[in-house]
């Protein structure tokens, strides 16, 4: 085994974890809390951009640049992306639960146009480079600097791991289990819903954003077409194929799905005639696509299904003697 | 506000109304955002393309345009039977998805998640099969016209925009003045009750599905002609969709409508002020203004 | 056994064995053998909880049955989808959202006369809104503006529209002003009277047992009891022992609450 492909194995790795971050704070929103968050994309954005100013050296005609250390861009990219959630909780997670979709779709959307239109913050479609990567001294020895990067993202994602293992069993964690499964049970022990859920869905977007800073100080350079809704697509289905409501699921989600998106891309490189990539390369979105959908039809739980095996209990639709319906006044008198 | 942006923001708003009418159908009945109605117009527009060269391609001579519009008879013919195609893809993909989701009881946002998976997989298929290039009806260059106060539009726009308020109509006369739109307005508001009293839910889910794909497809194919045809066409369109959705009331026809031609008038306002580049941030605005000061949009009911 | 079977068979409705509720192992309704003869005004009381609402439900297709079998002018109906019940002769009026509050009240009426002949339609519809002339005033207002007692009006209109079998009615006093009450009972009665059967879920005990003609008392899913309207309402001891220890004597005082 040659030192470069241990250096490919580490590199891998780490990109894998970084997706493992974003993966775990959507596990917070919907594995956690039920909130349905369609513009991972855009929280990811915020947070790298908001870093990458922070930390890159400064350019002449542009904001930002500002230097400051990388620990000092992931919480900015932190507490920005944590407030743009709490935001859009704020604005939607009193209304119905599919508004929350459609904002956090046009978040992201928005967001993507704000990266590629304000060239004077963003860099606009030429994206912004030369972000400090942690161990950047050790950038000449490329095993030593894939190996100590790749410590130091098990690091954060053993840390956020721990850190929201703890927070589930936590009394917060607990009402916010609580309020999913019987919402009025919850209300009438002087839980606000409302309340728990927007600090939930800030919680998760604050992660997004430290996973999307890991991602841009790793790579060293973004652009807006990292961030497409193609991203938030390849985050859900880490979550979705993992098990959703598992920490340690989402973890194997994100290693799991790279592992083939990478693999698949790999093989489509290898076999599609050269003008025939970006069609190869749909029809690898297409298959992910029914995958994704198969899993909702046959298996929901994921690979590892929560803990407590609690399932969601909301009758929205049922079924008996044939038709489909909602209920209506569930009395039993 | 000069004539020509109220021109400009007419057609955009025609489009969007006519494929938000489908959608806001769909939501208020099957009670899920469907986030592959933009799919269902991406759709509507190649199948109207592919069928229109194929009908060109048999009978050679019907390719001419119809004077003064661009549109042969051959598109219009295959229009037709793409909005039956259009149809019966969003009855397969109901049959396969969502009817399965439903069966089994799932949660409204499990059915929503599918849908963007479906989203993902339909506009994808679409690039594999047409490439991402852009793809047009016809090479015809129109000249536009002269109209009162300034404005000029093309034949085509003009077509277009009467065509728009045609379908809108003819949905809302379906909705208040058959049995059938009646039953519809019953399961939208209580499946239940809809059942009681002898109303096949089964039955008018189906008649949802086709309105609403007949109706994307006749936006999709327009948007085709007046722009582009390209496999991101839906999915850049679904957030004005929602929009026009959201601000006409879920479940409103009208509402869709006018929501439409609002966020159409809003978005060409801002090409006119900010410029083209934001035009996508239009509808978010106007969702998050919706939202926060009327959730319930113009002709909503309170959930 | 052969008996109860023989008289399913030519009865408006009967259950046999129903187990019904909303979960397949928390079953509410728990095995009820039920028969309403030709022309009976049934009334079925219990105490809160007793599985009253689930059992009529039960029967109109809104929650599933898990057992048991339900059979209507001597047709099982068990496996019928819930939309086939009505074509079949079964009105059912729910207690709660029983009308379509964003259509009119001519909507509301026009809906349940689809299932009939085209011919038909127009001269029901009429028929009811002579029947009702509060209705009649203003059909092309919207239901949910209605009063609740006009509301109740307008979902019986609808269930008698289609010239049903059987009607049943859960609670349908619930939320009424006296007046409002009394009117609708009066009106029962005469539905009654011209021949069709009526089931009916009551609170409202004393008032229920002054117009039905059998009562049943459901106790935990259960038929425990079965009499003739009038021997119940004399029976001090019924209140006692199946209605519930404290609020026996309220309810058959008349003052039952929702």
């Amino acid at each position: 085994m040659s030192l470069e492909f241990l250096a490919y194995c580490a590199f891998f790795l780490t990109v894998a974890l970084t997706y493992a971050v974003i993966v775990l704070g959507l596990n917070v929103q919907w594995g956690q809390t039920g909130l349905f968050n369609v513009g991972v994309a855009g929280f990811v954005a915020v947070g790298a951009y908001v870093s990458a100013l922070l930390t890159s050296p400064a350019v002449e005609g542009r904001f930002g640049g500002l230097d400051l250390p990388i620990l000092v861009g992931w919480l900015g990219a932190f507490v920005a992306a944590g407030l743009l959630s709490a935001l859009i909780g704020w604005m939607t997670i009193r209304l119905r639960a599919d508004y929350l979709a459609i904002s956090t779709f046009g978040i992201a959307v928005t967001v993507q146009l704000a990266v590629l239109n304000l060239e004077d913050v963003t860099g606009g479609p030429f994206g912004i480079s030369l972000i400090p990567r942690p161990f950047g001294d050790l950038a000449g020895r490329s095993l030593a600097f894939s190996l100590a990067n790749l410590a130091l993202l098990v690091a954060v994602v053993f840390g956020l791991y721990l850190m929201l293992q703890h927070l589930a069993k936590s009394p917060w964690g607990r009402a916010l289990r609580a309020i999913r499964e019987d919402e009025m049970a919850a209300e009438a022990l002087g839980k606000s819903p409302r309340r728990f859920r927007i600090e939930a869905f800030a919680l998760g977007g604050a992660i997004m954003g430290l996973g999307g800073a890991a991602q841009a100080h790793f790579i060293g350079f973004i652009a807006p077409e990292n961030y497409l809704p193609m991203l938030t697509f390849q985050v859900w289905a880490m979550l979705i194929v993992g098990g959703s409501g598992n920490n340690r699921g989402a973890i194997l989600g994100a290693l799991l799905v790279w592992a083939l998106w990478a693999a698949s891309s790999a093989l489509v490189e290898a076999l599609a005639p050269a003008g025939e990539q970006a069609r190869a390369a749909s029809l690898q979105t297409v298959i992910i696509g029914v995958a994704l959908c198969a899993i909702l039809l046959f298996r929901p739980q994921g690979l590892l299904p929560e803990p407590g095996g609690a399932r969601r209990r909301l009758p929205f639709l049922r079924r008996w003697r044939g038709t489909p319906a909602a209920t209506t006044g569930s009395d039993r008198t | 506000m000069s004539g020509q942006i109220l021109l400009e923001g007419l057609l955009a708003g025609a489009m969007i109304g006519l494929g938000a009418v489908g959608l806001t159908l769909t939501y208020s009945i099957l009670r899920f955002a469907n986030f592959a109605h933009g799919e269902l117009l991406s759709w509507g527009a190649y199948l109207s393309l592919s069928l229109s060269l194929a009908i060109g391609a048999v009978s050679g001579a019907s390719l001419a345009p119809l004077d003064p519009f661009s549109v042969s008879a051959a598109l219009i013919l295959a229009g037709l039977l793409a909005m039956a195609l259009t149809a019966v893809l969003a009855l397969a993909v109901d049959h396969l998805l969502f009817a399965r989701l439903r069966g089994r009881g799932a949660t409204a946002i499990i059915v929503v998640m599918a849908s963007f998976g479906a989203s993902m997989a339909l506009r994808s298929l679409l690039e594999f099969l047409y490439t991402s290039k852009p793809a047009y009806y016809s090479r015809e260059l129109q000249i536009a016209m002269p109209l009162p106060g300034g404005i000029r539009a093309t034949p085509d726009q003009l077509l277009l925009i009467g065509l728009a308020f045609v379908a809108v109509i003819a949905v809302h006369l379906l909705l208040t003045r058959t049995d059938l739109g009646r039953a519809m307005r019953a399961v939208s508001e209580n499946p239940a009750l809809a059942g009681v009293v002898g109303i096949d839910t089964a039955k008018i889910v189906r008649a949802v599905w086709i309105i609403g794909g007949a109706l994307a497809c006749t936006a999709g194919t327009m948007s085709g002609l007046l722009v582009q045809i390209r496999p991101y066409m839906g999915f850049d369109l679904l957030l004005p969709l929602f929009a026009a959705v959201i601000l006409g009331g879920i479940g409103s026809v009208p509402g869709a409508m006018l929501g439409g031609l609002i966020v159409g008038l809003c978005e060409a306002l801002a090409v006119q002020t900010i410029g083209a580049e934001w035009r996508a941030a239009v509808a978010f605005a106007v969702i998050t203004v919706v939202l926060v000061l009327r959730p319930t949009g113009l002709f909503g009911r309170a959930a | 056994m052969t008996a109860a079977v023989s008289a399913a068979s030519s009865a408006p409705l009967a259950t046999r064995g129903l187990v019904a509720g909303y979960e397949p192992d928390l079953p509410i309704v728990k095995g009820i053998d039920f028969t309403l003869a030709p022309g009976e005004f049934v009334t079925v009381l219990g105490p809160n909880g007793a599985g009253k609402s689930t059992f009529v439900k039960a029967i109109a297709g809104l929650v599933p049955v898990h057992g048991g079998t339900l059979h209507l002018s001597g047709e099982e109906i068990t496996d019928e989808p819930r939309h086939a019940l009505v074509r079949k002769g079964l009105a059912f009026v729910p207690q709660t959202e029983n009308i379509f509050a964003t259509l009119t009240i001519r909507e509301n009426l026009q809906v349940a006369a689809a299932i009939l002949p085209k011919a038909e339609r127009q001269q029901r519809i009429n028929a009811m809104l002579a029947a009702y002339p509060d209705l009649a005033s203003r059909p092309g207002a919207i239901a949910g503006g209605l009063s609740g007692g006009q509301r109740q009006m307008l979902a019986t209109a609808r269930a008698l529209l289609v010239e049903p079998k059987v009607l049943i009615l859960d609670e349908p006093s619930a939320g009424l002003s006296p007046k409002a009450v009394s009117e609708m009972f009066a009106r029962l009665v005469e539905i009654n009277r011209s021949g069709v059967p009526i089931l009916l879920v009551e609170q409202n005990v004393r008032a229920a047992l002054a117009i039905a003609s059998r009562a049943v008392i459901l106790v935990d899913g259960l038929l425990r009891h079965d009499a003739p309207a009038a021997d119940l309402a004399a029976d001090p001891d019924i209140g006692r022992l199946f209605l519930g220890a404290h609020a026996d004597g309220a309810a058959l005082a008349g003052e039952g609450t929702p």
